[in-house]
């Protein structure tokens, strides 16, 4: 009786639909023309702050919040070389225009969120802070436990989006929903104050994402990875973005080079092409891995004065990448693995990276 | 044996498909065999498993870099008659001519003229299908080992997504056999048992299944369900044969208990098994080769650009020992 398993879904949800789409999307064929639609179809963002040394911003969602269109990764501050060059980097990068700062309760056991915390102290009222939770199937409980200690450790008193992290397991939106799920934490922490925004993250497949939206659950973002790879093989770009956009939820972008830089070190694009790219698509923000001073002031340069990239200048780099990017070797994190944390798999009876590495 | 009833007591030998010749229920796994300490430990296997009505035997070439078709082929000397053969062919998507001079190697250590069955191994990444298709593809060379008499039967397998198989199926090549995981765990994660089986009976291709035990049997060991359930579901399922890895005799002896006489499950018995599996197998905890790259060899990571694991065996293998050697 106590097993949130077993509930029944309060949502509804056809899950019958959901196989069916599920092995549609899995064909990893996407014609170039079909893209090219899709671009025109998409919802134009309005840019503002405009100039050529400013990072331009884009409106989240339906909301009036305005986010820059690059975004500090929480997980690669974590990376840095010390605690004194993370605060260098989030105090350079918020000088710079960025607002958008992305972290979650199990990055580095909470050194992410920690360095976060004090880089921020005395300008948390110029961010817009994500952290997501990390119940990975476990109840409302264990993600409001988390959410006091993301706010402590940040050294705030809210946040302006909590996510739902790492949806990729195929039964992770059925245990979100769930009765005593961590759905009803999202809400409570609405309700308290101590979050404004709700949404969800998963790097693993569309058919996740869409499931995870079947039950019309108001979210305000939907995270995924997007990047000129992602449009030849189990694409979020072809599959979720229309259907978040639609909605009128925030999309935000993740993994524009592919997740481990792979891509640019076997010479498919460049540093340059691949952001770029991901920041034309009809997202909020592309939130980005940055571990060093030298990254963030590479990133940063792409990003000030930033002009989208046309249809077709974006279909010419995915009809060059395609011939690599169909097997998914160049996003590892769709097609292994690797990416999956291992308090998730745990929850999931999976064996550890060390056991499993991909 | 002078009961003259006896023949309820052997492995019932089923249809393969449309090809017009039958092959037993349980057929021998032919990357387990390679696990076998010796080559004799592997003849005695297979010498047994003949005698006791297993006609169907696996293989592939490029399991322990040639050593498991090595051994078979030894085991097969006099015998190569009584059985159906298969082994498979490692392009991972690359083209009609690397697959023929595989084919070569293969009949080469399997000591004979000929195969039964020759199959496409692990189509398991999304572009497979299109690269098998085209040009100068695999399937060119299914074509001409037929032609030149040294298949009869052709077929592909794989362990990873329903919609890889059904890509492959629906582009229309006119394969005789497919190979795919099929198990009580199967059904409520990524279902090759609910979206692929069905259309292989609709267009009477064979269809083979494999990892019975969701190739690491983790549930068997978390005492989920017991291994002789397992095997019993695979088989009770629309298949020609169910391919098991045996990698001694105990294990050899306690299949063909339950593959002699072998009655399937009723409806009710295989829907309680998978109602029992569906609790915890909707992540696909159990069928790690669905969700992970530990599954996919050397030859498909290599010719994907993924990166190898160094702790893996076939990996260990290729790099410390003689290719083809005991």
């Amino acid at each position: 009786m106590n097993d949130p398993h077993e509930n029944s879904v309060p949502y509804g949800c056809d899950r019958r639909g959901f196989l069916q789409s599920a092995s549609l999307l899995s064909a990893g064929v996407v014609l170039s023309e079909s893209l090219v639609q899709a671009q025109q179809a998409a919802p134009q963002l309005e840019l503002s702050n405009i100039g050529p040394d400013l990072i331009p911003r884009k409106p989240f969602g339906n909301t009036k919040e305005k986010v820059s269109v690059i975004g500090l990764g929480g997980y690669s501050l974590g990376d840095a070389p010390s605690h004194q060059e993370a605060i260098a980097i989030v105090h350079e990068a918020i000088d710079a225009g960025v607002n958008f700062f992305d972290n979650a309760w199990e990055y580095h056991d909470g050194k992410s969120e920690e360095w976060m915390g004090d880089a921020l102290k005395g300008r948390r009222d110029k961010v817009f802070l994500m952290t997501k939770v990390c119940t990975h199937g476990r109840d409302k409980t264990v993600g409001l436990r988390q959410l006091e200690e993301s706010l402590r450790r940040l050294q705030t008193d809210h946040l302006d989006l909590w996510q739902i992290h790492e949806c990729v397991y195929d039964n992770d939106p059925e245990r979100h929903f769930a009765k005593g799920g961590v759905i009803e934490a999202l809400d409570e922490a609405k309700k308290s104050g101590k979050v404004q925004y709700v949404g969800f993250t998963g790097h693993k497949h569309p058919a996740i994402h869409l499931q995870m939206l079947s039950y019309n659950y108001p979210f305000d973002s939907v995270q995924m990875p997007l990047n000129a790879f992602d449009a030849s093989y189990r694409s979020f770009q072809m599959q979720v973005l229309p259907e978040v956009n639609k909605r009128g939820m925030a999309a935000l972008g993740m993994k524009s080079l592919g997740g481990n830089g792979q891509p640019i070190i076997k010479g498919v694009v460049t540093v340059d092409e691949a952001l770029r790219y991901a920041m034309s698509l009809a997202v909020a923000t592309t939130i980005s891995g940055i571990d060093s001073l030298a990254v963030l002031r590479q990133n940063l340069a792409i990003a000030r004065g930033f002009k989208p990239m046309t249809a077709e200048e974006m279909e010419s780099l995915y009809k060059r990448c395609a011939p690599d990017a169909g097997d998914g070797h160049l996003e590892l994190y769709k097609s292994t693995m690797k990416y999956d944390g291992d308090l998730g798999r745990d929850q999931h009876g999976l064996p550890p990276h060390k056991d499993l590495p991909l | 044996m002078s009961d003259p009833d006896d023949r309820t007591d052997s492995i019932p030998q089923r249809p393969l498909g449309r090809t017009g010749i039958k092959v037993s229920a349980l057929g021998l796994g032919g990357h387990h065999l390679g696990d076998l300490k010796t080559v004799e430990a592997a003849i005695r296997l297979v010498h047994e498993a003949i005698d006791a009505g297993i006609t169907f035997y696996d293989n592939c070439w490029e399991y322990w870099n040639g050593r498991a078709e090595d051994w078979l082929g030894r085991a097969l000397k006099g015998r190569r008659d009584q059985i159906v053969l298969m082994t498979k062919v490692c392009t991972h998507g690359r083209g009609a001519d690397l697959a023929m001079k595989m084919l070569d190697e293969s009949l080469r250590r399997l000591q004979t003229d000929h195969l039964d069955l020759w199959q496409i191994h692990g189509v398991c990444f999304d572009n497979e299908p299109e690269l098998a298709y085209a040009k100068g593809g695999v399937l060119e060379a299914l074509d001409r080992a037929k032609q030149q008499g040294k298949t009869r039967f052709v077929g592909f397998t794989g362990h990873k997504d329903p919609s890889i198989h059904l890509d492959m199926i629906r582009r229309g090549y006119p394969f005789d056999t497919v190979q795919m995981p099929l198990n009580c765990l199967d059904a409520t994660f990524r279902s090759f048992e609910t979206l692929v089986l069905p259309e292989l009976t609709k267009r009477g291709i064979a269809a083979l299944a494999m990892k019975s035990m969701g190739g690491t049997a983790t549930a068997v060991k978390k005492g989920l369900v017991k291994a002789e359930e397992m095997l019993r579901y695979s088989m009770s399922l629309p298949v020609a044969t169910t391919i098991a890895g045996m990698d001694s005799l105990a294990v050899l002896r306690q299949n063909l208990r339950v593959a002699r006489g072998f009655t399937p499950m009723s409806d009710a018995e295989m829907q309680a098994l998978r109602d029992r599996c569906a609790k915890v197998a909707g992540d696909g905890r159990h069928e790690v080769y669905k969700l992970s790259l530990a599954f996919d060899n050397p030859q498909a990571r290599l010719s994907h650009g993924l990166p190898l694991d160094v702790k893996q065996k076939e990996v260990q293998e290729m790099l410390f020992k003689e290719a083809g050697g005991p």
